[in-house]
């Protein structure tokens, strides 16, 4: 006789089997509907990987497109460390690359000294967008959750204003953007900049950290159990506080590097969903600060995908379709992976 | 008529922060855009809205499709709804990576296709609505404020009180300029018109518009006009019994009684010279305005538009054609301060840049 039990803690070779399947199950389901739509499989395959990674500017877009995901995913995966649902990473990126380019545009210094200053503008930006959530959260109970999301579209709405209003572009008519900014971040090769470098840095440097550290273990302890973390003589709520504080600030960085590193003018669309995104990029990414780097590559190539997509006539919504059915397959998938068949004696 | 370099060039100054990058001889462009052969050519289009948004994206469309039986073995793609963000470099980048040896984007997208320029010298690039000319990036546009003032000139004799509405999308100096131009052919008539705006933020929005024309009316306007890719606005100015003009195309069949007329796109020719210029080697980038006739034009006058005023305000469309501009000083803005002095006309690049309101427009800047 045999029963079934889901375990507390599952293999991580038991989820990494589960994720392939579902990986799988997304492609077959984005198979049929491409050849439901009369596309030649074979030949969107080819074109989708040649002009992802044979080409120098698919590698560059790929680059591009990891440097904000990577940044978003580790602002909500530290979130999620903490037990908390950081839904604001769009608006705290959206105030990161406001302050950022305030810099850019009015200080009359040379890149040696603006760029720390929009960086160090950018984090502060990012932390301060989370502050009144964090503390409403920490102290007062309040739903971090609905807080950080509601904060998102006054951030839009900033800097649809800003953008539009008192930055607007006046020397060259761009359309709902700022001028063109006076300092940008290095560039590695091509149009890729050195922002992807310090996320990469910063994402390592966070996994060191925080599974090695009292405060990432206490962080960890608060968001795992907040009763026993008290009892264990950890104050939960200044953790809670710091966590998202950090969290936002993580966004923040990640909308400086975008705007001065990818876009080069605050622009209405500039968030592009990062934030939203980086919310898969955390899921994906699990207990590990270090698989957020490959959970970053993975929606990068997704979104790539859509562009290439795009170009064939597929809608580009077919992105979000395809990042939800993703999303909503590994859910399944490291559930099921909980579950054992556990044979008994009779 | 195409631009000349001066004009630009001064611009080009003004753009402190972008690389000033030498103009390229004229051997060096073209050995860059040499001939090639039809089956050899692909072009890749790119369009900020939906390519049957019944407006402006399909008469783009419509050319481009027309373009297919003047060249039968040319190759051509395109992606609709692109947004006006960094996604739209990495459209055109992958228009580069895909072979494309033409990218032409029918609306404006400013830098986000300069840098995609910039690093794919050998590709030849067009931007409708845009005002970049480098060694291989050009732009095209239409010189709808002659069709407009047409246009004004009929909304003058047509309105009972003078009072015309427009219903805007963003104060870019493409709409700046349509408003204005309507409002001083109305004036050249009546000299008491004046015209309110609403902005909707958006230029395909039949709920926003529908509502603005219907706030229009209610303010006393008895004619109503715009920018708009759909016919919100004409159904209700169908529906309470007040004139309306349109844009892009004709579209006399949501409401017979109100239509005067529209300003009506046909790019067609210009498309088809730009693609033997292609094919032939001859292809240089440069500014290009479609004018009045060749491009843009006034639609054929609705059906309950008196014949006497078509005759006029079609007199004032023959005088243009020979030449006359009727954007000729004095003309002020809406403070009352002259910006045109007496004597001195706008030419079209001064037109295509308007970001200020006459005098009787308001609530557009």
């Amino acid at each position: 006789m045999s029963r079934r039990i889901r375990l507390a803690v599952v293999p991580a070779r038991r989820i990494f089997i589960g994720r392939l399947l579902a990986l799988g199950f997304v492609f077959v389901v984005l198979a049929v509907v491409l050849a439901m739509l009369g596309l030649k499989l074979g030949m969107v395959a080819r074109l989708v990987v040649t002009s992802t990674f044979g080409t120098k500017f698919g590698l560059e877009d790929l680059a591009l497109y990891m440097t904000p995901l990577l940044m978003t995913g580790a602002a909500v995966w530290l979130g999620l460390r903490a037990g908390l649902w950081n839904i604001g990473a769009e608006g705290q990126f959206l105030a990161g690359a406001t302050a950022a380019t305030a810099i850019g545009l009015f200080l009359p210094a040379s890149a040696l000294v603006s760029l720390p200053l929009a960086a160090l503008a950018g984090l502060l930006a990012g932390a301060l967008w989370s502050a009144v959530p964090a503390a409403g959260r920490a102290w007062l109970g309040v739903s971090e959750i609905i807080t950080t999301l509601l904060l998102n579209f006054i951030a839009s709405f900033m800097v649809y204003y800003l953008v539009t209003g008192p930055w607007a572009d006046r020397v060259t008519g761009a359309q709902v953007s700022s001028e063109r900014l006076h300092v940008a971040l290095p560039v590695i090769h091509g149009v890729v900049h050195w922002g992807g470098v310090l996320g990469l840095v910063i994402v390592v440097a966070m996994g060191l950290s925080l599974g090695r550290s009292r405060f990432g273990y206490e962080l960890a302890l608060s968001g795992s159990n907040p009763t026993a973390a008290h009892y264990a003589g950890v104050s939960v709520a200044p953790r809670i506080f710091v966590a998202l504080l950090f969290s936002g600030a993580l966004a923040g960085l990640g909308g400086m590097m975008e705007v001065l590193g990818t876009v080069h003018r605050l622009q209405g669309g500039l968030a592009h969903g990062y934030g939203y995104l980086g919310i898969v990029v955390a899921l994906l990414a699990r207990k590990s600060a270090f698989a957020l780097i490959p959970a970053a590559f993975l929606m990068a190539v997704i979104l790539n995908t859509g562009i290439v997509l795009q170009t064939l006539q597929v809608s580009a919504s077919s992105v979000l379709a395809i990042t939800g059915l993703l999303v909503f397959a590994i859910a399944v998938s490291d559930e099921l992976a909980a579950y054992v068949k556990l044979e008994t004696q009779k | 008529m195409s631009l000349k370099s001066p004009a630009i060039l001064t611009r080009r100054t003004l753009l402190r922060s972008a690389p000033l990058a030498a103009l390229p001889s004229v051997a060096r462009a073209a050995s860059r855009f040499a001939p090639i052969a039809e089956q050899d050519l692909l072009v890749a289009f790119g369009h900020t809205s939906p390519v049957n948004d019944g407006g402006w994206t399909q008469m783009h469309d419509k050319a481009i499709r027309a373009l297919k039986q003047h060249f039968p073995k040319m190759r051509s793609l395109y992606v609709e709804s692109i947004p006006y963000s960094a996604d739209a470099t990495r459209l055109f980048r992958q228009f580069v990576a895909e072979g494309a040896q033409m990218v032409i984007s029918t609306s404006t997208y400013g830098d986000f296709i300069k840098d995609v320029a910039d690093q794919a010298p050998e590709v030849g690039f067009l931007e409708c609505d845009g005002t970049n000319v480098s060694g291989n990036l050009g732009w095209y546009y239409i010189t709808h404020w002659y069709a407009s003032y047409v246009i004004g000139v009929a909304a003058a004799r047509l309105s009972r009180n003078g009072r015309l509405g427009y219903v805007a999308s963003f104060p870019t100096p493409s709409v700046i300029a349509s408003a204005n131009a309507t409002l001083l052919g109305a004036r050249s008539v009546n000299p008491q018109a004046t015209m309110r705006v609403i902005s909707i933020n958006s230029w395909f929005d039949p709920q926003a518009a529908a509502s603005a024309g219907a706030a229009l009316i209610d303010s006393g306007c008895d004619f109503l006009c715009g920018i708009m890719d759909d016919p919100g606005y004409l159904r209700v100015a169908q529906e309470r019994g007040v004139w309306a003009a349109m844009w892009n195309t004709d579209m006399r069949q949501f409401a017979p009684d109100a239509y005067v007329s529209s300003v009506v796109l046909d790019f067609e020719n210009y498309y088809r010279e730009t693609i033997a210029a292609r094919l032939a080697g001859q292809w240089r980038p440069k500014g290009t305005f479609l004018t009045l006739g060749n491009g843009v034009d006034r639609d054929r006058w609705g059906a309950r538009v008196p014949v006497a005023i078509q005759r006029e305000a079609d007199a004032v469309r023959d005088k243009m054609l020979a030449g006359w501009s009727p954007f000729t000083g004095p003309i002020k803005d809406s403070n009352g301060t002259i910006r045109v002095p007496a004597g001195q006309t706008m030419n079209d690049w001064d037109i295509y840049h308007w970001n200020w309101q006459v005098e009787g427009v308001s609530g557009l800047v």
